[in-house]
């Protein structure tokens, strides 16, 4: 019950954030929805067996499910290399020569989308 | 020599064209014509006779689809024209072209032949179509290359043959499907043809209108005099013997059967009889005689596609015969123009003159031609065209429908008489022309002369060809070779011969009053639009219109691609009380409300953030809470691997930025009330769909299984890494390959697209905040923490398969130690993140590829091998950690170094060597140093192509 909430709020907060005009919201929005969706998974192979999958001979009756666990560990690894390519394009896309440098830091991400579009 | 040899050999001729052409250049068309030639021997020696030899090769046997090949009376005559003009074609070739691009035209023609000849020789419907889209490719492909205004020429013929292919397509699907076999002969044998008109009908259009698109009939007439841009060889053999040829084979193969529906005759004999009459007038506009031959190809085919649709054995005899006039004297017709064309530097007959006085044999060879084109006697045009004139006055349907139809027919053969005196009387008399110096043109005039002499001489001794003509029709009519008559050059005085006599008569007064003539047709436009500018335009509409419905949802705004995903699940979720099994159990411990607290917090704090690093700070915070979740859900390992990523994704951010603006851009108002509305929404859904569809079954079977056999299987008692680096390796293999490969993403957007460099940190002005001072605790203290944590993440990967640890984490550790290094740095130009990512990530790849396939020595790839070294239990599942150690390593240095480093690895040099140096030479990753610098020489190379 709980973790479902915990889910409910990482995709809502989730959601909310990748509908923002600023790109990186948008990639803080896809970090969080990779929580929600690790702890879903989670929550698939069940939460009430919570032992630690470690030593010789663990009593499934306790332990828990060892495959959801594999799921999300490389899941965690994906998803900080695709945040790390998000990250990338938050930062390209504008052209240094961009005239003032400040109007560049303040300007709008529809100031990218035109120049991606002009491309 | 079975079938399937001789086409395999067709196939070892490309190659060998290939090479030959390296070699020798524009003279490899000699051996392979001598190649082509040793083909069409090997074909005749399998002559079937009357009757057919078939050979089967399994190709997918699941869904019943093989290499039939049959060799029959049809498939013989055509696969032999194929090779024999194919190797004329070849010999011409070799003085027509030049050296410069032999190989790429060479390996086409042969591949052309090559799937002309498993088109002919196909028994199965699916090799049918795939030959029959060969050669659409192959001809698309050498019109392509023929010059560089090829491109949309090639590209409407493309549309148009592709277009017919698409509707052989339908044809196989439907006579597949309903005769229940992909057989050729057995489904063309099939009852239903008989007995279902409706089938047969539809089968019968879809087979017509692909032969149609092939042989370039009207309506779809269009391409093939636009692919005349391609050079004469490319031609002769397109319209002799190739492509516009498969189409007539196609119609032949299927009369048999699709003869069965009404539309076919109608259909055949309809459109048959208007290109025919319409080819042969644009013929008689022209003035180049490339284009001249090209709608006399037109022309011709529409004659012989009504004469396939009249059917009567005869009519199919009339059609085998005009086949192979046809292929003749229109090779050698355009073998001839690119004589002239390469000789004299032009086409045009209005230019032309003199060929008589200049060069009398070719002048004699070129009369040939023509006159087996008009159909004079004694040339084998002649005799076709006698007994297509024969065959229609015999239509089954009536002596007076056939007299129309036979009218019509000679009304096309009086222009073609026209059109081939026209050619002839232009170009002959008059003063010889100065011909280009260095042509050499021996080749050229042997294979002209051949495929002319042939063409009169066969005419002469026609009944030598009955042997291979009649069993070819007696196949394309349904009937026994017994039905057909033998072939002479002489019928007596009947109604064909008048009709004859009637056509040269009319198309000799046309050529004495053609000043006339010409006034009334050169250059007027005889249709409102012509062929080729429909085509284009449907082309161009074609584009618009996929260019309007990619309008619906091009957009470059993020938000409008990520709405569409969130709003359908919201939708979805309205379903979920359908669904509803019930709360389930109830299961919260102790520590999971106040995690939920502070994942709530997090999330909080970063919504209403307006500052980027408040809100970097607060999604770190959740991210720490979901690791202690992981912790308390039991998985350790995960937990782990989410802390060490936390910690690097915030560095990462922070790298980034300083090349933004210190606060978010602002999002208008209604579009955050909007968005509120959606996550609230998709919050909700998701919250009921976790307790729908989660938790209500207890551990999985295959869950169980890790847990009790991880350890007797694979000797690791940590489940989860044994999961993913012995039972499920190859997942993780897919998973590294993404990593490096986002590596390599990372690396070239930055290099296509330089970073914006944002505003001067205003920190900077400050004393206090001055980086190099203010990180000389961090690198004090980081002399001994980086060799320490470089210690601690080899440990992790090395007790990984027993304990938690593994190669994420440990390179995880390893990448954090660099991150410190890289963050207590005095300056930017810091010598020591310059590693070869590149070669490190790709290094994790080779390695663990390399492990699977020591795996292939115990039977599986990727299965681990196990060894007992001096009691300590080895598994080779370590040396495939290691490349998952690698990849990560490599994915994380690459993100540190492009983005924290002010040019990238570029313009590192400027940098002093730092003090911090000591630690680098141990900041090569412990285990991986060895396998990074095995790369070392693979990644310079890149670096210089690049």
């Amino acid at each position: 019950m709980i973790l479902a909430l915990t889910i409910a709020v990482l995709v809502a907060g989730a959601v909310y954030l990748v509908l923002q005009k600023d790109f990186f919201r948008v990639v803080l929005g896809f970090v969080l929805l990779s929580h929600a969706v690790n702890l879903l998974l989670f929550s698939a192979g069940g939460i009430d067996r919570r032992g630690e999958p470690l030593g010789s001979g663990p009593d499934p009756a306790v332990t828990a499910d060892a495959l959801p666990q594999a799921f999300v560990l490389t899941a965690i690894v994906i998803a900080f290399a695709i945040t790390i390519y998000l990250i990338v394009l938050a930062v390209t896309g504008r052209p240094d020569t961009d005239g003032d440098a400040a109007a560049g830091a303040a300007g709008t991400e529809q100031d990218t989308d035109d120049e991606e579009a002009r491309r | 020599m079975p079938l399937s040899l001789i086409l395999a050999l067709a196939g070892g001729l490309v190659l060998f064209a290939a090479v030959m052409a390296r070699v020798l250049g524009r003279r490899a068309g000699w051996p392979i014509a001598a190649g082509m030639g040793a083909l069409a021997a090997a074909v005749a020696a399998r002559a079937p006779g009357s009757g057919a030899v078939t050979e089967t090769v399994s190709w997918i046997p699941t869904i019943d689809v093989a290499l039939r090949l049959r060799l029959d009376g049809l498939s013989f005559l055509f696969a032999l024209l194929v090779l024999i003009i194919g190797a004329l074609v070849m010999v011409y070739s070799s003085a027509y072209t030049s050296s410069k691009g032999a190989v790429g035209f060479y390996t086409l023609m042969t591949a052309f032949a090559a799937s002309m000849l498993l088109l002919v020789l196909a028994d199965d419907l699916i090799v049918l179509f795939v030959a029959w889209e060969f050669t659409t490719l192959c001809s698309y492909l050498l019109i392509l290359r023929s010059n560089r205004k090829a491109g949309p020429p090639a590209t409407r013929t493309l549309l148009l043959t592709a277009g017919g292919g698409l509707c052989l397509l339908g044809a196989v699907a439907l006579v597949s499907n309903r005769t229940g076999t992909t057989e050729l002969t057995a489904a063309l044998n099939h009852e239903a043809w008989a007995q279902d008109p409706g089938f047969a009908a539809a089968a019968a259009i879809l087979v017509a209108v692909a032969a149609m698109t092939k042989s370039a009939q009207f309506p779809f007439h269009s391409w093939l005099p636009d692919a005349m841009v391609a050079p004469a060889p490319v031609s002769a053999y397109l319209h002799a013997a190739a492509m516009v040829k498969a189409g007539i084979f196609l119609l032949m193969l299927f009369a048999p059967a699709a003869s069965h529906s009404p539309v076919w005759p109608v259909m055949l004999i309809g459109f048959g009889l208007i290109t025919a009459v319409m080819g042969a007038l644009f013929a008689l506009q022209r003035t180049d005689l490339k284009e001249l031959l090209a709608y006399s190809t037109v022309s011709q085919l529409g004659l012989l596609m009504a004469v396939i649709g009249v059917g009567t054995p005869d009519a199919m005899l009339a059609a085998s015969v005009h086949v192979v006039a046809h292929a003749l004297f229109k090779s050698a017709g355009f073998m001839h123009v690119g004589f002239l064309e390469k000789r004299l530097g032009t086409r045009d007959i209005r230019e032309l003159s003199g060929l008589w006085r200049s060069r009398p044999w070719d002048a004699v060879m070129i009369v040939l031609a023509a006159a087996s084109m008009a159909g004079i006697p004694p040339a084998l045009g002649f005799v076709s065209k006698e007994l297509v004139f024969d065959s229609m006055l015999l239509l089954p349907a009536g002596s007076a429908l056939g007299w129309t139809v036979a009218l019509i027919a000679s009304a096309g053969a009086v222009l073609t008489v026209a059109y081939s005196a026209r050619m002839v009387v232009t170009t002959l008399p008059g003063p010889a022309m100065r011909p280009n110096e260095g042509v050499r043109t021996g080749a050229m005039s042997l294979a002209i002369s051949l495929a002319a002499v042939t063409g009169t001489g066969i005419g002469l001794t026609v009944w030598l060809l009955d042997d291979l003509l009649a069993p070819a029709a007696a196949v394309s009519a349904g009937v026994g070779a017994g039905e057909i008559y033998g072939l002479s050059l002489w019928h007596g005085f009947n109604a064909p011969l008048a009709l004859s006599a009637a056509a040269v008569a009319g198309g000799l007064l046309i050529t004495v009053r053609r000043t006339a003539v010409d006034r009334l047709l050169v250059g007027r436009s005889l249709f409102p639009s012509d062929g080729t500018t429909l085509v284009q335009a449907s082309q161009d509409g074609i584009i618009r219109g996929g260019r309007r419905v990619g309008d619906l949802t091009r957009t470059d705004s993020p938000a409008a691609h990520l709405a569409v995903p969130a709003v359908l699940i919201a939708i979805a979720g309205a379903g979920l009380p359908l669904l509803w099994p019930g709360w389930g159990t109830a299961n919260v411990e102790a520590p999971d409300v106040p995690l939920f607290i502070m994942v709530a917090a997090g999330v909080i704090a970063v919504i209403v953030a307006r500052a980027r690093l408040a809100a970097i700070i607060s999604v770190g915070v959740a991210g720490f809470a979901v690791a202690i979740w992981f912790f308390v859900l039991g998985a350790s390992d995960v937990a782990l691997t989410q802390l060490l990523v936390e910690i690097l994704t915030v560095v990462i951010m922070v790298l980034v930025l300083r090349r933004l603006g210190r606060e978010f851009t602002p999002t208008p108002r209604a579009r955050r009330v909007g968005a509120g509305i959606a996550a609230a929404v998709a919050g909700v859904t998701a919250f009921f769909a976790t307790l729908a569809f989660t938790g209500h079954r207890g551990l999985s079977p295959v869950g169980e299984y890790f847990l009790r056999e991880a350890e007797n299987d694979t000797g690791g008692t940590n489940v989860v890494n044994t999961i993913l680096v012995d039972f499920r390796a190859l997942d993780t293999l897919g998973e590294l390959v993404v990593l490096a490969i986002a590596a390599l993403a990372i690396n070239s957007l930055l290099v296509a697209r330089r970073p914006v460099s944002g505003p001067a940190p205003s920190l900077l002005r400050t004393p206090l905040a001055d980086p190099a001072s203010n990180a000389v605790f961090l690198r004090v203290l980081d002399r001994f923490l980086v060799p320490l944590m470089l210690i601690g993440s080899a440990y992790a990967l090395l007790r990984g398969h027993n304990d938690p640890g593994g190669g994420f984490i440990a390179a995880l550790i390893g990448a954090s130690a660099l991150a410190l290094a890289y963050l207590s740095a005095s300056s930017d130009e810091n010598r020591r993140l310059n590693r070869p990512y590149r070669a490190i990530a790709g290094a994790g790849i080779i390695v663990a590829v390399g492990c699977g396939l020591l795996g292939l020595l115990d039977d599986s790839f990727l299965r681990p091998l196990h060894f007992d070294v001096l009691g300590v239990h080895i598994t080779t599942a370590l040396i495939f950690d290691l490349g998952v150690y690698l990849a990560v390593f490599g994915v994380i240095l690459a993100a540190l170094n492009l983005l924290g480093t002010r040019q990238g690895a570029q313009e590192t040099a400027e940098g002093l060597p730092a003090p911090e140096e000591t630690p680098v030479t141990v900041a090569a990753p412990v285990a991986p140093a060895a396998a990074g610098r095995g790369h070392d020489d693979g990644h310079s190379t890149e670096e210089a192509r690049s």
